[in-house]
């Protein structure tokens, strides 16, 4: 079994598990929905409707959601020590880091699906590049989950993981976040060379932070 | 007191956890057979365990453990929640590339075949506690390393505990078993140690 095989068994084991006891996803659902409904009202429409604010508002949603789902996932690990039984395993530090990154990003696109609807139903945005958009929305969920469970792992045991997760990644993630939502909001306006731009950002940083947690995470996690 | 390495070894191994030294200086060969780790609450036995393991950070020292990552059942099942005991060890054994093997007969060897497709969280202790130990037989690894493995089982389970262990032991593997309840496999045991305060030795 290669690495690759050993990874995707690692992210099937993930979302066997979230599919039986979705409590990461409900929460992170329940959590973007309210973020969005929120956001828009406090801004009033004129304003919640600006590509900009309506990009932000919504990345920022997908931000705090995708902390949500890789808490909740590592919580289900260490109820009963079940890591310790991957972390025993051959290959299974990287294994466990990149199965985690696959199946939080698919949870987390499912997330980012039905708030990107409920965004575009509420705030009747009009989309000009569609495909645009879509690009920028996948390198996006891919670029957030490789910095999120590289922290996690590397927060483990410690005791105000959940406060410390957000504390130490966001700041790490704020060139992702602004690439998110100005190349949504290149892709909302039109500006299709601007959206490219932003897209290759996000996926050299999903590249960099994806080799780097497989680099640091052997030798990193207690 | 030492033995010639064969299936596992830790060679003057140190650990030091939050500033405190928990194994001092340990040197212990394990080949084919049963060996009993005894000790005082706090001695250091399941920090011995997990460094043969290779979950506990040596300060000083070399572990060697040959013929693949040992199988190391803990205090606690270490079975994931949301999956079912089935699952569980079809991907434990799938990710140590065994394939699922005979896990249902597995686990129905070791009374679980009305409760192996339920999720694991709601079996009792116990029935979690059978289904991490059926790992013995799923896994068949050279090196079986069992921290309390009493706890939480009944009379039957006891039963097939000693019998999964004995399998173990004609198969040629070496089973380190840290235990308070040492007087239950005592006459299977061809060594027994006591660890005292990070220090180990033989009785």
């Amino acid at each position: 079994m290669n690495a690759l095989d050993r990874a995707l068994l690692v992210a099937a084991r993930e979302l066997a598990a979230e599919r039986r006891r979705p409590d990461g996803f409900v929460a992170a659902l329940t959590f973007t929905a309210l973020l969005v409904l929120m956001e828009s009202l406090a801004f009033g429409p004129g304003q919640a409707r600006q590509p900009g604010v309506a990009s932000a508002l919504y990345w920022i949603a997908i931000l705090f959601a995708a902390t949500l789902v890789a808490t909740r996932s590592f919580d289900r690990e260490l109820e009963d020590d079940a890591i310790d039984a991957v972390l025993v395993l051959d290959g299974g530090r990287e294994a466990l880091y990149a199965g985690k990154v696959i199946a939080i990003a698919i949870v987390l696109a499912i997330v980012a699906l039905a708030a990107a609807v409920l965004s575009l139903v509420l705030l009747d945005l009009g989309v000009a590049l569609a495909g645009h958009l879509v690009l920028v929305g996948v390198l996006g969920i891919l670029a957030l989950p490789p910095v999120i469970v590289l922290v996690t792992l590397l927060a483990l045991r410690v005791r105000a993981r959940v406060a410390l997760v957000p504390i130490l990644s966001f700041p790490i993630l704020m060139p992702q976040l602004v690439a998110c939502t100005q190349g949504a909001a290149a892709a909302l306006t039109g500006d299709a060379s601007a959206a490219l731009g932003w897209a290759g950002i996000l996926a050299a940083f999903a590249l960099v932070y994806g080799v780097l947690g497989l680099t640091i995470v052997p030798a990193a996690i207690e | 007191m030492r033995r010639v390495p064969e299936n596992a070894s830790l060679n003057d191994v140190t650990v030091v956890l939050d500033d405190r030294a928990i194994l001092r200086g340990i040197s212990l060969g394990l080949g084919p057979g049963l060996t009993l780790l005894r000790g005082p609450n706090g001695a250091g036995k399941t920090t011995l365990l997990r460094a043969l393991a290779g979950l506990a950070p040596l300060a000083r020292g070399r572990r060697s453990v040959s013929g693949g990552p040992p199988l190391y059942i803990g205090h606690r099942p270490m079975l994931l929640s949301g999956l079912t005991a089935r699952e569980n060890l079809a991907f434990l054994a799938a990710f140590r590339g065994l394939g699922a093997g005979d896990v249902a007969g597995a686990l129905r060897a070791w009374g679980l075949a009305g409760e192996m497709d339920r999720p694991i969280e709601r079996l009792s202790a116990g029935q979690r506690r059978r289904a991490s130990l059926a790992r013995i037989e799923t896994e068949q690894m050279p090196l079986v390393l069992l921290d309390e493995p009493f706890a939480d089982l009944d009379s039957d389970a006891l039963v097939r505990l000693r019998a999964a262990i004995n399998t173990a032991l004609v198969r040629g593997q070496a089973v380190l078993m840290a235990t308070h309840m040492h007087h239950e496999l005592d006459q299977d045991a061809t060594h027994r140690y006591v660890l005292d305060d990070g220090a180990l030795r033989e009785v």
